[in-house]
């Protein structure tokens, strides 16, 4: 069960007991049925909001998360937990990915609910089609890893595989392609062909100003992987995103 | 004007904390108030079923939350998966269910044990998710961290008064005295009993050094039906001895040895392990509270 800030914010409770039931559910089941693994998806926004950086996959349960999302954190650390607790137990193969910022095609481009690629996809299209400036909410100044969910697949196939640890393992690009919201924002509007202007709405809300995840471990395992250079996985998206208008979700 | 009635239901109520709790209710009786104690024979509170049958029975307005499934540290060396789901359902279903039938108040039952293992001294209510707790027994630790969670979320989104405590090392009767599976002090007693019966030394594992607050049952009752009646917070409370009242576990043993007029030898077999050096807690929430309370000295309660 997912939402964006508002919702999560509203029902921290339902977020955390849902998601437990569905992780018990999903675990438990496939330890009776003999399933040889399972790899489960965590999050960069589980991470302790009081943190040093970068953070890396040791740090999980560092501290509280932040108390917006609380419930839904909490109940993603406890996958961590059950991993440990089934391997230790009954030698189960139950391990996590940490992906941080996902976008591509099939996205929730919902402004209210989405994340900020698809946010900021969603608002171009607008304002190229009303004629109206593009209004990037915050300063634009908060830096985020953007992982392209075709990569990101490539690399949980890879984890399907042949990554045999039960400790989890961030997976994302590198710290030094962390980019800003503003040069996200200016990246969509190239590859949009966006011609209006770009305003900065400073009363919004920036979020957290940086959340720099390691992808050290990751290297040492795959050294070689290369990644999609966004300004091509962003035109992928966006393209996708304006063929499939009608149906996409939002 | 009449206090509205209430019915209070103590899930595990035939334990150490329990029975404290019925011994002071019995001393401090009042009208507005039923008190009804569980055991794990009428109730698998494991299931959602039996849990809300026994809810229906009931009704309670109130509910004080010590079930649990707990272990000594072997068990909870191999069984620390079983421990986290066990621990999960049953909390999840008592949260839930008293959620349902509109429980005005749930105070469930921490543990110092589940505070981070790495931390500064000593640890106070803000500290519980600063880390991972001690490997040994992490899912027990989660499960009991996740009813500070919950708690704190049925606060956020249904405004309900769930809110937990957290004592140190409790002992007083009705504890389990088991050599392998119990707790230190009630397996110093048993210790010296049988060192009595037998003539032999009182041979006491680790060096005696690791320093503990203990907290007489009856006390942590009377703090806890305190809780009950007066504490608002959904935040956690620590229910402990102060700071300045920590003791050794040598200490620990004299006092025991003294209360039980043992004369014989006292030997520390330093080859078993210490578990945790101190454990310290800060009280200082519990005295903004109650300045004045004061605990049974422990002379007394062993």
């Amino acid at each position: 069960m997912v939402g964006g800030l508002y919702r999560n914010l509203k029902y921290n409770l339902d977020f955390f007991r849902n998601n437990s039931a569905i992780n018990d559910n999903v675990l438990s089941t496939s330890h009776e049925t003999g399933v040889k693994k399972v790899v489960s998806s965590l999050s960069t926004c589980i991470f302790p909001n009081k943190t040093t950086y970068p953070i890396d996959e040791t740090m999980i349960h560092n501290g509280p998360p932040h108390s917006s999302n609380f419930g839904y954190s909490h109940a993603k650390r406890m996958i961590d937990v059950l991993n440990q607790g089934y391997h230790t137990q009954h030698g189960c193969n139950f391990t996590s990915v940490i992906p941080t910022n996902v976008y591509g095609a099939f996205d929730n481009y919902n402004l209210e609910d989405g994340h900020v690629l698809p946010g900021l996809i969603h608002k171009v299209y607008m304002a190229k089609k009303e004629g109206t400036p593009l209004t990037v909410w915050g300063t634009g100044k908060p830096l985020r890893q953007f992982i392209y969910s075709h990569d990101l697949a490539r690399l949980m196939i890879w984890v399907m595989r042949d990554y045999n640890e039960i400790s989890p393992i961030i997976l994302s690009v590198g710290e030094e392609e962390e980019v800003s919201i503003k040069e996200a924002a200016m990246a969509v509007v190239e590859a949009m062909d966006f011609k209006g202007e770009v305003i900065f709405d400073t009363t919004r809300a920036d979020g957290q100003i940086k959340k720099t995840a390691s992808n050290a471990k990751l290297r040492r395992y795959l050294p070689d992987f290369k990644f999609t250079p966004m300004k091509e996985a962003i035109k992928e998206s966006c393209d996708w995103f304006v063929a499939n208008y009608d149906t996409c979700r939002k | 004007m009449a206090a509205e009635k209430k019915v209070i239901l103590v899930t595990g109520g035939s334990g150490l904390v329990g029975k404290g709790l019925q011994h002071v209710v019995e001393q401090d009786k009042r009208a507005d108030e039923t008190w009804v104690f569980l055991s794990s024979k009428e109730a698998d509170l494991t299931k959602q079923d039996e849990t809300q049958a026994i809810f229906e029975k009931h009704r309670p307005t109130h509910v004080i939350h010590l079930a649990a499934k707990v272990g000594g540290l072997y068990k909870n060396l191999n069984s620390n998966l079983d421990f986290f789901r066990d621990n999960m359902a049953i909390n999840d279903n008592v949260l839930n269910t008293s959620y349902k039938t509109g429980v005005r108040k749930v105070i469930s039952c921490l543990s110092t044990c589940i505070f981070p293992d790495k931390t500064t001294f000593p640890v106070d209510e803000t500290m519980i998710h600063n880390g991972a707790p001690h490997q040994s027994n992490y899912g027990y630790a989660y499960a009991k961290r996740m009813l500070d969670v919950q708690s704190r979320a049925y606060h956020a989104q249904h405004g309900r008064n769930f809110t937990s405590v957290v004592p140190t090392n409790v002992y007083g009767p009705h504890d389990n005295f088991n050599l392998e599976d119990g707790h230190v002090l009630p397996g110093l007693m048993h210790k010296v009993y049988m060192a009595k019966k037998e003539g032999s030394p009182l041979t006491v594992w680790g060096t005696g050094k690791p320093l503990r607050q203990f907290i007489f049952s009856r006390d942590l009752a009377k703090l806890i039906i305190w809780v009950m009646r007066e504490y608002e917070e959904a935040d956690p409370i620590i229910l402990s001895v102060g700071e300045e009242d920590e003791v050794t576990v040598k200490d620990a043993a004299l006092a025991v040895a003294e209360a039980m007029n043992f004369k014989g030898e006292v030997i520390f077999d330093t080859t078993k392990s210490d578990g945790q050096t101190k454990k310290t807690a800060s009280i200082v929430k519990l005295r903004r509270y109650l300045p004045n309370f004061k605990f049974t000295p422990m002379k007394e309660g062993t």
